[in-house]
């Protein structure tokens, strides 16, 4: 019977495509549509920061030379991965991430938690010749990164793009993103108070490549780097980790 | 070959060619600060070139109406030598950036060089160059002999074949220049993606020109796989490639999706990718290939009926099992991980299907290299399909994911059914083409065959042994219940495997060098055999090789 | 399909089509196939019915067994804290001689110590804590904050110019870069400190320049560094007698140093290490030299 109707199907060309384009929606439409319409999906985390101008110009220098081809920047629910990276990643710590850059490969570590983890000198001397400082290393090294002066006379339309995809990027963010990204990394200039009253008191202001005169593609990969896993809490307060415990040595 | 084209059909083509000129020439002024200068100045050489070739020929005598009695299989000759150059140049690709992995130095101090923007050079030169054009060429081919009818026009066909390869060479260019969305499989850029959505449609309306056309009245199973691949890459491409460009003069887009939701589509699109570009695709290459080579029926319409609909069913829910145990939620991962142990039998029933076609035919498999490739290619099809589903069961994934086993899987499938049903089809479709009794070099197919399946073997025992162990060292314990070792510890424990993945590797590249020589032989022997297969008629099974 | 054909070599019946050659046989759907198709429905069905599957707008079905991916990990973790903790609390409240005297304690100290030492101080010590340029050798028994277990264990908790409140400050002043000092001075004092670990380099010619330098050395460095140069572990100063460098002992460097300043940088780990860890790596670290006891 279904044969017969088989039959039928094969006969007519349209018909065949109108069945394959049937057959192939449903599984896409019942398994995207509900992650936006089920609202636990992407935890509540009132904390938030958005990624500065120099981090966001850092997130694309990571995502143009082609990080997340070794680097995962996703720790699963598996207990060896929270002892190793840190508490498990969470969905609203990517909410404003356009894309994701959680990966599919670790031939490196997973750099989810890695902000702050080591210091900027490291990450300079790491990225300028990786196996200076860990010799067993593969990575590839980004000499150039430091002699590369960082393009930032487009940052206002990187941020009002950002803003069309639903990053909540304010006017003035968007107006001063290029001021901003240039005192993010010289920490002594007029620009500063500014930067940390629209991103908040938290953020990292300082000379990331360890030169103030010129502001590098070095500086915003490690401002990039150095936040990573900590533009929210909302991870470590949601988990039973025990790393998250701070207290004092005795 | 403008000598083929109908005046009109010259006139359109010089049309067209100008107006991606002037598209180029209008990104270029528009990115002149970015690095989309480079690509427009691209473009418009690439629209230029091609102007100038059809001016060339532009005066030529133009084809009679007798062209309409033969099939018109000019641009399928020019595909199969695309699709085999991409294939030098991406397996070129993969085995620099193996090497790269064990002697991390093999790089210039320049940034194109780097890992992280060779590696997509290599999964897109492979899937979508030679992967591509090959399922271009050669669905032009199945569609054309199967449906008993002719192309409807010439110039549709080279809009799509040379379209398309301008797209693979805007993407591939671009990610040496920094120009990517990291999707996977998907990096090209926003007006990358737009061009193939042109190209794609073309190719859709041309394929259903062609089948509207058939003298046949039913459509055979190869036309239901190439046109599941067609339709369904165009859904997955558009929808995951939606995206806001920084400004028309930037490279640079932001895609729309956010964060947990852009990993679903983007594993809904790559996995997909794997399923209708790199086996529907090449399922449609089977059907016609291995019974013309084996001459011998298909085991089982109703097995063939059965398999079709499952996969294009089942596979289009299984794509979160790439993130199992992520932020995504646990429901849709359930459903990744289900469908994937479903869709098991269908890909099981099509290598069944594929192989069991072989029985009455097993001397020839011993005798034939051709067909044993195709023979292979099966196996390694049902292989790497049962571990596909094995490892979308979330306790082995949170082993495998992350780890050369997924890379391991890749290339079983990869190499081992892609690449080797690919060549297994040239190496019948070659002959046919160009009209020639046989290829130019038996042994050297022979030669091929078997360093393609020592390159494939080397190639995944590797991996595998390499994913096992990392995945091990990762979770290791010791008997105080802490981790045994640190990630550089496993760092360490690869080297030997990434070692012998780049041999073996390289081996596969030779062949592949060498399949393209022998096709480049065979077109210029002057053996040339009578014409069989160019009529719209149900031609006899007297295929070219035996 | 009037007339019915048969395959010679399996006896199928044909479906009667013919494209370009290609047949195809009638055969049935193997009963292999559908039973297969069967049990992995049952499979399918059955996950779904125990574990979160079919979304339903605005929430999902949860499943009988009630499973959450995070919950699960979570109680893991929790669970092997508290099988842990038998000889975590052990080495939480013991101090440190005790833990010492202790074998099987040190032997829980250098297995878990490798892990926790190769994931997060091997970036920069090394994986053999040998250190390299920049980061300092922690086994050569040469501490720049003190070498017993207890000091160790408070610089990997506060870390040294670190962003922790308790953080060890060390600052090797700009010198040159902040115009303390001549260019000829810095040059001076660079020839003087070469000269102490180099014995030979005082040669007639030189004399008198690296008698300079030490004036200007016991007028700017004597502070931090010390008389005899032998360093000062309360403010992190280097002994700069011997063979052992952080940033290398070679005169350029040297001049480099003191011209440029130095600020190292280690990180705080009391945040993302327990104190448990903490005190094993303390451990673990003193043993892998000669330690300082
Ligand atoms: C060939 C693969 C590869 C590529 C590409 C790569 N890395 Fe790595 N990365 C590694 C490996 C292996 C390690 C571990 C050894 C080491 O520390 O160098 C590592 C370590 C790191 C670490 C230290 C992580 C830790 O917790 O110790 C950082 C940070 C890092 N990489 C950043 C980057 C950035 C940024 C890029 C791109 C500009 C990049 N990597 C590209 C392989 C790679
Ligand atoms: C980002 C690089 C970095 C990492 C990671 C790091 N250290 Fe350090 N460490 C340093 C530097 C730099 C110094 C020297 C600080 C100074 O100048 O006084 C240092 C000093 C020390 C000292 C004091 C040495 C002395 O001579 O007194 C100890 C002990 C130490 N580190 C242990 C550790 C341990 C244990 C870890 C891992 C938990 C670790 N370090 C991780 C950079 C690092
Ligand atoms: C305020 C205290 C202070 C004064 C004054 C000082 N130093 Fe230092 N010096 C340090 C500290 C702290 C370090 C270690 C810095 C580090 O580890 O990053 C250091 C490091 C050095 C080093 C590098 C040692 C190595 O192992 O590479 C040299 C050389 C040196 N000092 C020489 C001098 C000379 C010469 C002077 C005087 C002109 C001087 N210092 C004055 C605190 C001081
Ligand atoms: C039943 C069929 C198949 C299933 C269920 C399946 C399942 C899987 C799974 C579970 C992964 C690992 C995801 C991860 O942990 O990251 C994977 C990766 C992959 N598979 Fe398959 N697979 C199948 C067939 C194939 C075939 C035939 C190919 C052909 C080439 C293929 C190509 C790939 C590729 C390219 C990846 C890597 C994706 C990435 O991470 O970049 N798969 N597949
Ligand atoms: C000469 C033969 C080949 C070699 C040496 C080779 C090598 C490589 C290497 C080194 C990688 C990166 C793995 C990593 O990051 O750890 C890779 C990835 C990949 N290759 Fe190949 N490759 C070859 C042929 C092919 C072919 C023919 C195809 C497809 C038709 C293919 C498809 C892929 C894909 C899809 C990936 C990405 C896998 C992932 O992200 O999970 N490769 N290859
Ligand atoms: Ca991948
Ligand atoms: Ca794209
Ligand atoms: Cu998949």
């Amino acid at each position: 019977m279904s044969e017969f109707f088989h039959r039928k199907l094969e006969r007519s060309a349209i018909g065949f495509v109108l069945a394959i384009i049937a057959a192939a929606s449903v599984g896409g439409i019942v398994e995207i549509a509900p992650l936006f319409t089920i609202d636990e999906t992407v935890e509540a985390a009132p904390d938030m920061r958005l990624y500065t101008p120099l981090e966001l110009a850092g997130r694309n220098i990571y995502v143009r030379e082609g990080c997340y081809a070794c680097h995962s920047q996703m720790i699963r629910t598996l207990r060896d991965e929270v002892d190793r990276y840190g508490p498990y990643s969470l969905a609203v710590e990517s909410k404003n991430d356009h894309p994701m850059l959680w990966g599919s490969k670790r031939t490196g570590p997973d750099l989810a938690r890695v902000g702050d983890k080591y210091g900027d000198a490291w990450h300079v001397a790491h990225l300028t010749y990786p196996r200076d400082v860990v010799p067993e290393s593969n990575m590839p090294a980004y000499r150039w990164l430091a002699r590369t002066e960082l393009r930032i006379d487009d940052l206002s339309e990187h941020l009002a793009a950002q803003r069309m995809v639903g990053v909540p990027y304010t006017d003035e963010m968007v107006k001063d993103a290029r001021a901003d990204a240039y005192a993010q990394a010289n920490p002594d200039t007029d620009g500063v108070p500014g930067v940390m009253q629209r991103y908040g008191d938290e953020t990292q202001v300082r000379a990331f490549d360890g030169v103030t005169s010129q502001l590098t593609e070095m500086d915003a990969l490690v401002a990039y780097l150095q936040i990573l896993g900590r533009l929210t809490d909302a991870a470590h307060k949601n988990t039973a980790a025990p790393e998250t415990s701070p207290q004092p040595l005795d | 070959m403008i000598s083929t084209l109908t005046r009109t059909e010259r006139f359109l083509a010089l049309w067209i060619s100008m107006a991606v000129s002037i598209c180029g020439l209008a990104l270029a002024i528009a990115g002149r600060e970015d690095p989309l200068l480079i690509h427009g100045l691209l473009i418009l050489l690439f629209g230029l070139v091609c102007s100038y070739i059809v001016m060339f020929g532009y005066e030529e005598k133009a084809p009679g109406t007798e062209r309409l009695s033969l099939y018109y299989d000019e641009p399928i000759k020019a595909g199969v030598i695309f699709a085999m150059i991409w294939a030098v140049f991406g397996m070129f690709m993969g085995v620099w950036v193996a090497a790269q992995l064990a002697w991390p130095d093999l790089a210039f101090d320049a940034p194109w060089s780097g890992l992280g923007r060779l590696r997509p050079t290599h999964t897109t030169g492979v899937i979508f160059g030679f992967g591509g054009n090959a399922l271009i060429a050669t669905s032009f081919h199945v569609v054309q002999r199967t449906s008993r009818a002719r192309l409807p026009d010439q110039l549709s066909s080279w809009f799509v074949l040379v379209g398309y390869n301008m797209y693979c060479l805007i993407a591939v260019s671009g990610y040496l220049l920094g120009i990517t969305q990291s999707k996977e499989y998907a990096e090209s850029e926003w007006y990358a993606d737009i061009w193939l959505v042109l190209v794609w449609v073309t190719y859709f309306v041309l394929y259903i020109r062609t089948l509207a056309r058939r003298k046949e009245p039913h459509i055979y199973v190869a036309n239901w796989y190439f046109l599941a691949f067609i339709l369904v890459v165009a859904i997955l491409h558009i929808v995951n490639n939606l995206a806001v460009p920084v400004s028309l003069g930037h490279a640079k887009s932001y895609t729309v999706w956010p964060g947990v939701q852009d990993a679903m589509v983007q594993w809904w699109y790559g996995h997909n990718a794997v399923a209708f570009f790199l086996t529907s695709g090449f399922l449609g290459m089977l059907y016609y290939y291995l019974p013309v080579r084996a001459q011998r029926p298909i085991f089982s319409y109703r097995l063939s009926i059965l398999s079709f609909w499952g996969i294009t069913f089942f596979y289009m829910w299984a794509g979160s099992h790439h993130l199992h145990y992520t932020a995504l939620p646990d429901w849709v991962q359930t459903l990744g991980m289900t469908f994937s142990i479903m869709l098991l039998v269908p890909s099981w029933a099509s290598a069944g299907n594929a192989l069991l076609t072989l029985n009455g035919a097993w001397h020839r498999v011993r005798d034939d290299a051709t067909l044993r490739f195709m023979m292979i290619a099966a196996v390694f099809y049902g292989l790497s399909t049962f571990e596909g589903s094995f490892m979308a069961i979330r306790p082995v994934n949170s082993l495998s994911h992350y780890t050369d086993w997924t890379i391991g899987h890749v290339h079983a499938g990869a190499l081992g059914w892609v690449a080797l049903i690919t060549f297994g089809s040239f190496y019948t479709l070659v002959p046919v083409l160009w009209k020639r009794r046989q290829m130019y070099s038996p042994a050297l197919i022979e030669w091929h065959f078997w360093l393609a399946l020592a390159g494939t073997l080397i190639y995944v025992f590797a991996m595998w042994n390499s994913g096992i162990i990392q995945g091990l060292m990762w979770r290791t314990y010791t008997e105080e219940d802490t981790l045994a070792y640190s990630f550089v510890d496993s760092l360490k424990a690869m080297w030997p495997y990434y070692v012998a993945r780049a041999f073996g590797g390289l081996l596969f590249l030779i062949g592949a060098i060498i399949c393209l020589y022998n096709i480049l032989m065979t077109i210029r022997s002057p053996d040339k055999a009578e014409s069989r297969d160019d009529v719209p008629h149900p031609a006899d099974l007297a295929l070219a090789g035996e | 399909m009037s007339v019915e054909e048969r395959d010679p070599v399996s006896g199928e019946r044909l479906t009667g089509h013919d494209w370009n050659g290609i047949k195809e046989l009638d055969t049935p759907i193997p009963r292999g196939v559908l039973l297969f198709l069967i049990v992995t429905h049952i499979i399918a069905f059955a996950l779904w019915v125990l574990t979160p599957a079919w979304p339903l707008g605005k929430s999902y079905t949860p499943g009988i067994l009630g499973i959450d991916q995070k919950k699960a990990v979570e109680e893991q973790l929790v669970a092997s804290a508290a099988d842990k903790a038998t000889w975590t609390k052990k080495i939480e409240v013991s101090d440190f001689p005790t833990i010492q005297a202790d074998e099987r304690m040190m032997l829980i100290v250098r297995s878990t110590g490798h892990q926790l030492f190769g994931d997060n101080c091997a970036a920069c010590h090394g994986s053999d804590g040998k250190g390299r340029a920049n980061y300092p050798d922690l086994t050569d028994d040469d501490w720049l904050w003190g070498g017993d277990v207890q000091r160790i264990a408070e610089t990997v908790s506060v870390g040294v110019n670190s962003a922790n409140a308790g953080s060890r400050i060390a600052e090797m002043p700009r010198f040159g870069v902040d115009q303390m000092l001549p260019r000829e001075d810095v040059e001076k004092a660079a020839n003087f400190v070469f000269s102490l670990s180099n014995p030979q380099f005082s040669q007639p010619a030189n004399v008198e320049t690296i008698a300079a330098g030490r004036e200007v050395f016991l007028a700017n460095c004597a502070t931090c560094h010390g008389e005899d140069a032998r360093g000062k572990q309360d403010v992190g100063a280097p002994n700069l007698t011997d063979e052992r460098w952080i940033y290398g002992g070679d005169l350029d460097t040297i001049i480099t140093t003191i011209h440029g300043g130095r600020r190292g940088h280690m990180p705080t780990w009391d945040q993302r290490l327990t104190p448990a860890e903490i005190k094993i790596l303390a451990l673990y670290v003193h043993s892998l030299g000669e330690g300082d006891s």
